[in-house]
């Protein structure tokens, strides 16, 4: 459980012919199995950084490099992106940009990286079935991918990736472009492979989410790390609050409840502690 | 900056198509065809088929914007008429040519696109016409031109001069017409994106 | 142009089961033959087969639509360019008063059209008969660049997408009132605000569409590219691919005599 899976080394990054680091300094760790979030306003990097985990940094983006991104002992910038699939795999917001554009079929279309890895017809069944049955796609399996709703496509998206067996998952923003039911459906999957023991490592705007799932979460702004803590230490600390990230809901209430003195307790988070403190406040 | 040496042909011809150039192309194949139909839909009597072309020869250079060409033609070909399928040497040649031009830094000045616009409308002409007689013997029975074209033979009696003529006066408004476009739209073009491409711009300016 | 879209429709017949080869083959060696063969009896025949060919697929209607549509009016042009002004004149046939017309001019013009049609005919046939998938999966089995595939595939699928994304804006643009009538040079300045939009959302969607490419093993070198689509190699196909490459050596060899005055 305490393996380390991904370490990020003072990594710093700019793209080509611009005048600011996207990235500064980047320290941080991620342990296997774990469920690791990056929150931070818009610009703040963390696209850019999903994208060096997976080595689209430095191998399909130009710019300056410097530092290390190491990915279950391999090295981001000496491996290639196809390499890394294996470990490591990224889903990101507009569900319609991560189909491959050569399928007829859902199925085909999650078949699309094992035939760049050349597997037999034959495997390939199998793990699409495994694949499908996972994503909760098998009834439309023989849909034209073209043809189906967000939600449903992100779910193509997300199956493309995760059958080239990666162990890690690095999602960004997955379900800001899908309606609440799709987006749900979308972290139900996540929560289930997370507990199966895969990493995640996800950016998200939904705060309440981010504070019910994540180990730890790590704080961006313009470029470098502001924080990396459990959710009580981020979201209970009014100065990491200042760097323009939003706050749940029950942090909030945790909070004006303590201020008027109706508790004295730490800031909780999450929705059950939350009510178990309202509730002494109450008694008290 | 120091690094930067003289690519080889193979070398270049191997970078101009990466995956983020070849992405480029079914879009670029795209915007030729809607081009064609929104001169349809705005019942202008034009192409304007090349715009798409133009846009990925600024993008990934010469042989990208040939490839685009020759998928355009292709395209065309499988879901319209077959008859497009021997044009696809003059999308090639107008590609091949814009995207020379663009390296040779005809972009950044007004003249050097008009100079390019006039090149292409030639290469078009010419090798248009070249295939319409010896593909077709003169006529493909698709366009307005071919009218235009037995009227001008009935007139002349010659076929080579007619052809060339009214193809040339038809390209020359054409060609002039869809740089000006596709010059704006290269100029639209955000930085942070074209920097990731930049086929005729110098690499790396450093500092930090 | 009409709206695009996916031209290929299942129906279940033998013409729709071959190979994706055997009907490659079969356009170039029918073409290629009629092409090389010195007059256009040849050609004319195959048309006539490939009618029947079309039948078998269920295909007759729109293909016969296609051959006269295209055919009834290049035949015309041609006679008349060829016919009356072609160089090679030399037995003039008719006198149409403004016009001679001979008959070397006529014969070429019916080599030309009897080789077009066969190969638009075959080509046609071939096209909507195939899934384009099952083609492509063939060819690149065959040794086609994966990247080749990609892109034909890619167009087929995005050029349509982009169509949709069109009309959309187009709605929007008009409901904005944005000009889309009246003069020349109004409808010219409504190009731009309407084109701009999806170039601009297009390129931005195409750098992302490269990255799940890359993520998926996109171009990887050394790697047989295989798929997901079945393409079958039956007794039937084999025969039939040696049938049609016999008939083009024997076109072929039938030509040249026929060429040098031997038969």
């Amino acid at each position: 459980m305490d393996k380390v899976v991904v370490e990020v080394k003072d990594f710093n990054f700019r793209y080509r012919q611009t005048k600011r680091k996207a990235l500064k300094n980047i320290n941080f760790t991620v342990k296997e199995g774990s469920f690791f979030c990056i929150i931070g306003s818009n610009g703040s990097g963390k696209s850019t950084l999903c994208n060096a985990l997976v080595g689209l940094i430095p191998h399909y983006f130009v710019g300056k490099v410097s530092g290390d991104v190491i990915i279950d002992g391999v090295s981001a910038a000496e491996s290639s992106i196809a390499g890394l699939s294996a470990k490591i795999g990224l889903v990101f917001q507009n569900p319609f940009n991560q189909l491959s554009y050569t399928a007829g079929s859902v199925a085909e279309e999650l078949a699309y990286g094992l035939g760049n890895r050349g597997m037999s017809r034959e495997e390939m069944i199998k793990k699409v079935e495994y694949v499908a049955k996972l994503m909760r796609i098998e009834h439309i399996i023989h849909k034209n991918p073209l043809e189906l709703s967000g939600g449903q496509v992100q779910r193509v998206a997300f199956g493309s990736t995760f059958i080239m067996e990666p162990r890690i998952l690095v999602l960004d923003e997955c379900t800001t472009q899908l309606d609440p039911l799709g987006s749900e459906e979308i972290f139900d999957i996540v929560k289930e492979l997370n507990q199966k023991g895969i990493t995640v490592i996800m950016v998200d705007h939904d705060m309440e989410r981010v504070a019910r799932c994540a180990d730890q979460i790590m704080v961006l702004d313009q470029g470098e790390v502001v924080a990396i803590d459990t959710p009580q230490n981020i979201f209970g600390n009014p100065e990491i609050a200042a760097h323009k990230i939003g706050i749940p809901d029950f942090a909030t209430i945790c909070r004006v409840l303590k201020e008027k003195g109706y508790t004295d307790k730490e800031i909780e988070v999450r929705e059950e502690e939350t009510i178990e403190l309202v509730k002494e406040a109450m008694a008290g | 900056m120091s690094k930067k040496k003289k690519m080889s042909f193979g070398e270049s011809l191997k970078a101009q198509f990466s995956t983020k150039s070849l992405v480029l192309i079914p879009i670029a194949v795209g915007i030729n065809l809607i081009g064609g139909t929104l001169c349809s839909t705005l019942k202008l009597p034009l192409f304007l088929d090349m715009i798409g072309t133009i846009v990925v020869a600024c993008l990934s250079g010469p042989w990208v914007a040939a490839l685009c060409g020759l998928l355009t033609n292709v395209f065309l070909a499988l879901v319209a008429n077959p008859v497009y399928l021997p044009y696809s040497i003059v999308s090639i040649l107008c590609g091949l040519v814009t995207g020379y031009m663009v390296k040779a830094g005809m972009f950044r000045k007004v003249w050097g696109v008009i100079l390019t616009c006039l090149a292409c409308t030639l290469t078009n002409t010419i090798s248009a016409s070249l295939i319409t007689i010896f593909v077709y013997g003169g006529a493909t029975g698709v366009t307005g031109s071919s009218v235009l074209t037995a009227t001008l033979i009935a007139a002349t009696k010659d076929i080579v001069m007619s052809v060339l003529s009214s193809s040339m006066l038809e390209n020359l408004i054409d060609k002039g017409i869809t740089f000006v476009i596709a010059y704006i739209l290269v100029k639209k073009i955000p930085k942070r994106f074209m920097s990731q491409y930049a086929v005729d711009s110098d690499d790396d300016e450093d500092e930090d | 142009m009409a709206k695009v879209t996916n031209t290929f429709v299942p129906k279940d017949t033998v013409i729709e089961h071959l190979n994706p080869m055997v009907k490659i083959i079969g356009v170039f060696s029918l073409g290629l033959g009629s092409l090389i063969f010195p007059n256009s009896y040849l050609g004319f025949a195959i048309v006539i087969g490939l009618f029947f060919v079309a039948g078998a697929a269920k295909l007759l209607k729109d293909f016969a639509k296609i051959m006269f549509g295209f055919g009834i009016p290049i035949t015309v042009m041609l006679l008349f360019i060829q016919g009356c002004y072609s160089p090679k004149n030399v037995t003039i046939i008719a006198d149409l008063g403004f016009a001679k017309v001979g008959l070397e001019g006529v014969l070429y013009a019916l080599k030309i059209v009897s080789t077009l049609l066969v190969f638009l005919g075959a080509f046609y046939i071939m096209n909507k008969t195939t899934y384009t998938g099952k083609l492509v999966a063939a060819l690149t089995g065959t040794g086609m660049p994966p990247k080749a595939g990609y892109l034909v595939l890619a167009s087929l699928n995005v050029v349509p997408q982009m169509q949709r994304r069109m009309s959309v804006i187009q709605e929007a643009q008009s409901a904005r009132g944005v000009e889309t009538g009246g003069g020349m040079i109004a409808r010219l300045k409504a190009y731009i605000p309407l084109l701009g939009p999806v170039v601009m959302s297009s390129l931005t969607d195409a750098q992302e569409r490269g990255m799940t490419l890359e993520t998926r093993g996109f171009g990887v070198k050394g790697v047989k590219q295989t798929s997901y689509v079945e393409v079958a190699n039956t007794k039937l196909d084999k025969i039939l691919k040696t049938i049609l490459i016999l008939f083009f050596v024997i076109v072929t060899v039938v030509s040249l005599l026929m060429r040098m005055n031997i038969i």
